[in-house]
């Protein structure tokens, strides 16, 4: 009786949890998601530059909807916005012009650009191009943001097709 | 009578055992961070010390293309050095003499090779530039107007994502 009340104590006793196998499972998931791990997400920003071609246009049908192409030029102090179109009144593509300060080097007012491209596609929903013109002391990443400004949110698109050039003339 | 003491008071030896609680939970923090960092495509792309990519709010993954990778100090194709790259200026790249340079031959190159039946792509070709982001519009206008000459004129430009 004496003997059975003793191998009880011990049992009650030796109830810790034996953690070696689950260390060792531990050991082999950490180095196989440490060579899966992304530390930093790298994305894309799509983009073209104005190509020369001597192609003849392709015969598309006229479409009823007016298409702009707005201009945007990135100065150091100021950005200029203007529009292209062979659709559209000289008059009406005159009313698109205008300029947004800029601090020389710093951030530029995302939200008046934002706004005042937004009222254009509100006006000219079909269009979806941006020519952007940077002055040659722009910075990179200055541009990324302008394009990031340009392109809009998921939820509402502006103007996707960003084609980046030099200035004219 | 002292030998019984002595017996007495020797202690039961106790194996040594590891204090494994506190491992269990690092490890656990461990596990779940590197869960949360999982990616099914770990990024190919390795970022030096002398480039720094701005960051974006795009969403787009890039794809396979002609890398261009403009650093602060070198510009290389394909992880091949083209030119050295000090302040404003690249190294036999100027602005007058784009078709002469390194740059514009090797792409040429690749156009040509791209260009065989055997190695026709379902996408347009592209190049994914890689810059940094204190560069100038001056200098990364050479580039890319130098690959736009050799048949490239469609870019990804790789971003870091976030604001």
């Amino acid at each position: 009786m004496a003997r059975l009340g003793r191998l009880r104590k011990q049992s009650e006793e030796n109830t810790e949890l034996n953690m070696v196998p689950i260390m060792n499972m531990f050991m082999v998931l950490i180095p196989f998601l440490l060579m899966s791990a992304a530390f930093y997400q790298i994305k894309a920003v799509n983009t073209s530059i104005p190509v020369h071609s001597n192609a003849p246009a392709p015969n598309t049908p006229v479409e009823k909807a007016i298409k702009i192409t707005v201009v945007l030029e990135l100065k150091a102090d100021e950005v200029r916005i203007s529009a292209l179109s062979d659709q559209a009144e000289p008059r009406e593509l005159a009313e698109m012009e205008t300029t947004l300060a800029r601090q020389p080097g710093g951030d530029m007012s995302i939200v008046a650009l934002a706004d005042f491209l937004k009222r254009i596609k509100t006006k000219y929903p079909a269009s979806d191009t941006l020519l952007l013109i940077p002055d040659d002391t722009v910075l990179y990443r200055e541009i990324i943001q302008a394009m990031d400004c340009v392109r809009g949110l998921e939820s509402e698109t502006l103007f996707p097709n960003v084609v980046l050039s030099g200035s004219l003339g | 009578m002292a030998l019984d003491k002595s017996k007495r008071k020797k202690k039961k030896f106790v194996p040594p055992g590891l204090m494994l609680t506190s491992m269990m939970d690092m490890f656990t923090i461990i596990l779940i961070f590197l869960l949360f960092s999982f990616s099914e495509n770990p990024e190919k792309i390795d970022l030096d010390k002398d480039l720094e990519l701005p960051h974006s709010s795009s969403k787009a993954e890039y794809s396979e293309g002609v890398k261009l990778l403009l650093s602060k100090k070198e510009l290389r194709l394909n992880d091949e050095l083209i030119a050295t790259v000090s302040g404003n200026e690249i190294t036999g790249l100027a602005d007058d003499a784009m078709e002469t340079s390194a740059l514009y031959q090797r792409l040429k190159t690749y156009k040509a090779e791209e260009a065989k039946p055997e190695g026709e792509s379902p996408q347009a070709p592209h190049v994914l530039f890689l810059c940094d982001q204190s560069h100038s519009f001056k200098t990364i206008n050479r580039v890319i107007k130098t690959a736009g000459l050799a048949g490239y004129p469609n870019f990804q430009f790789a971003v870091l994502e976030g604001e």
